[in-house]
């Protein structure tokens, strides 16, 4: 990690002029350092603002498993082999029904990755800070944003020390996670959807799960418990119970995790292995979509749509929201057309990828048990590898469920009815 | 370590009961494995090898009218009077200490039985079963309870009829063999029994009270198993078992239904093999 000032030298007070940037970034974990990168590559210059002072910082509760729809953008980041380098594994799905484990054939599933956030996040940073044209402020948050002529302008930033610094921006980008203040300052619209399970999860060291260095899922119905391999022979081990749960979590995390797994079918070793840190969890995870764009505002990774962890997304969609937004505002920071036309551009990339994805994530976090058409879909996906491997498209997040359904769907009654005609 | 189940027949309480045994056969402490409804020895057959494995003699035998076994004439097909033949048959087979395995309707024989004698009782392992504060049978019951109806019911209870109904509420279907095995044993009397079982069993969650303040200052080693997806005695019943046997280790099995021995053998297995030999470490 190369030395950043923490007090770059923009303004010396609030009567100063404010330094000025083409965009402003709020929060430095992954959208906002993949942002960072690229539009500092385009040339632009950015100030990446990240309220820990600590340049190691990393987010603590999180799955890390970065789906395969986000692993291009990774490496067009340049960050594919370092994160190699640090021990990252590539990791197929498997994943358990009641019908059986579906796992599309080895040579047409996606490949995600998976590599600890503790290593993840300051490699990311290490990169963003090193990128020309980015200034990397640890330790400051955002206190207000500006507006002028009816468009975001930039920040107020101030320090532990409470020192206060105004960073104007062509472009504010807020990238301050799930309760981001960017968004929450700018006042945009925002939706909410509820979550009836809770989250915990710890690293574990001890034999490789079955189909290491794959991942392994159980979609348990309505319950949800997952075993993700990762670097330095760790298992990433994780449940999302619905909430009458709850109080066995609460009260002993560790036994509570370790409990659950084991008594999955097809256990992972979980009861061989041991943890090496404490076991963590996150009880409310209320879905967040909020309007991704207004005048001179932009929000991306979990700022923008903070969905349900269980499907695994948020790490692969902050690095793939950060590269449509640079891609769609580069023109703009250019000087070939205004920025809104580029923001325009984010907004309607933004809802197409993800919006049909976020309606069906949403729709299964209220802790319901599998609809007949997804148990169609399961159950058939578990039968032949054709679905199977339309099924890993689709939760890899490879295809748009516009795209997987009308293929997945008339297969999968085939190959049920084919099914029941046997028996 | 592998043990040998062996088949025999146990005369006592005016039958002869089928009888499935394994492990060392002189010990006067065992683990006994008490069926529910429907349900015979036959369900065991995996689990008493498993506790025979783990160095304890394991015992299994049908109920009267439930598997291959006649009940006497005047037998009282109420729990009472099936709690009288269980203690009846572990006199006959030298138990003096049981460590029982309930299922289902097996649940409440056990327990009044263990009511009846707290100082033979060792440990228990609850399968989908125990004490049920409150509860209120389920649909089935209640068809069971109604005279004529529950008639109807038993009199149209065809092979595919019965496949349909059990499998129709379990999460990962049952076993084809296991089903049918079990109507093979849904004969004519065990019919008739059942409807007297349930028919003699008003209020099965009025006992919990009593009985946990009878049970709960022994602190009774116990496991608790069940099914999440049970249709008939619901999960929620999993940790209140703890208001009998404050120690109880809980596990509700969250891919299982009403008999996770059938639809998750090896773990249930596992969990009642490192029970029982947690007990005699």
């Amino acid at each position: 990690m190369p030395q950043t000032d923490p007090h770059p030298p923009i303004i010396e007070n609030e009567a100063a002029d404010a330094a000025v940037y083409d965009a402003v970034i709020v929060g430095a974990s992954l959208a906002g350092c993949a942002t960072a990168i690229q539009l500092g590559r385009a040339g632009a210059r950015v100030a990446l603002v990240e309220k820990q002072p600590d340049p190691k910082a990393f987010k603590r509760m999180c799955s890390h498993y970065i789906q395969a729809s986000g692993v291009p953008t990774i490496e067009r980041l340049g960050l594919l082999e370092p994160m190699i380098e640090a021990g990252a594994l590539r990791s197929r799905v498997h994943a358990w029904t009641k019908w059986g484990w579906i796992a599309a054939p080895a040579d047409r599933a996606g490949q995600g990755i998976n590599l600890r956030r503790e290593l993840l996040d300051p490699l990311v940073r290490t990169i963003a800070a090193e990128t020309p044209g980015v200034e990397l402020m640890l330790g400051w948050s955002a206190e207000e944003v500006r507006r002028e002529e009816g468009a975001f302008a930039g920040i107020v930033a101030r320090d532990r020390e409470g020192t206060r610094r105004e960073l104007r921006g062509r472009l504010t980008i807020g990238a301050d996670g799930r309760d981001s203040r960017i968004a929450e300052l700018s006042e945009v619209p925002v939706k909410t959807y509820p979550h009836a399970r809770f989250a915990y999860g710890g690293y574990f060291e001890g034999p490789a799960p079955k189909y290491s260095p794959d991942s392994s899922i159980w979609f348990l119905d309505p319950q949800w418990a997952a075993a993700f391999p990762t670097d330095g022979d760790l298992t990433f081990y994780a449940a999302m119970p619905t909430k009458d749960r709850l109080a066995e979590f609460k009260a002993d995390p560790e036994a509570a995790l370790v409990r659950f797994l084991s008594d999955v079918p097809d256990a992972p070793p979980i009861r061989e292995s041991r943890a090496i840190e404490s076991v963590i969890g996150k009880i409310d995870m209320t879905n967040r979509m909020r309007q991704v764009t207004a005048p001179g505002l932009a929000l991306i990774g979990d700022a923008a749509l903070a969905t349900d962890p269980l499907f695994g997304v948020g790490c692969g969609w902050a690095f793939q929201s950060a590269e449509w937004l640079s891609e769609s505002i580069a023109p703009a920071l250019d000087g070939a057309e205004p920025l809104e036309k580029g923001l325009d551009r984010y907004r309607r990339r933004h809802g197409k990828e993800l919006r049909a994805h976020a309606f069906f994530i949403h729709d299964y976090a209220n802790g319901r048990r599998f609809n007949p058409a997804e148990r169609l879909t399961f159950s058939a996906a578990a039968r032949d590898p054709k679905v199977a491997t339309l099924f890993d498209a689709f939760g890899t997040r490879q295809i748009r469920p516009q795209q997987a359904f009308p293929r997945i769907l008339p297969r999968a009654v085939a190959v049920n009815a084919r099914h029941a005609l046997a028996r | 370590m592998s043990a040998t189940v062996l088949r025999s027949r146990l005369e006592v309480a005016g039958t002869r009961t089928r009888l499935l045994q394994a492990g060392p056969a002189e010990a006067s402490e065992a683990v006994v494995f008490v069926h529910g409804n429907p349900g015979s020895a036959e369900d065991w057959e995996r689990l008493v090898t498993a506790a025979a494995g783990a160095g304890l003699r394991a015992l299994a035998f049908d109920l009267p009218d439930f598997g291959e076994t006649v009940a006497p004439a005047g037998f009282e097909h109420d729990v009472p009077g099936y709690a009288t033949f269980l203690g009846e048959a572990l006199a006959a087979l030298g138990v003096q200490r049981a460590h029982l395995v309930l299922h289902d309707f097996g649940g409440p024989i056990g327990l009044v039985w263990t009511a009846m004698n707290p100082e033979a009782l060792a440990s228990v392992t609850l399968i989908d079963t125990g004490i049920l504060p409150g509860y209120k049978w389920h649909r089935l019951a209640r068809i069971w309870r109604t005279p004529i109806v529950g008639e109807l019911f038993q009199a149209t209870a065809t092979r595919s009829a019965f496949r349909f109904l059990l499998n129709r509420n379990e999460p990962r279907g049952l076993p084809r063999e296991f089903v049918d095995q079990m109507y093979d044993h849904y004969d004519r009397r065990t019919r008739k029994a059942v409807l007297a079982l349930y028919r003699a069993t008003d209020d099965p969650g009025s006992a919990a009270a009593g009985y946990s303040e009878l049970m709960a200052p022994r602190d009774v080693p116990a496991l608790v198993i069940w099914g999440e997806h049970d249709a008939y005695l619901p999960s929620s019943f999993a940790t209140r078992q703890r208001e009998a046997f404050p120690s109880a280790d809980v596990h509700v099995l969250p891919a299982s239904g009403h008999w996770p021995y059938a639809d998750d053998p090896e773990t249930v297995e596992r969990l009642l093999v490192e029970f029982l030999s947690g007990l005699t470490t």
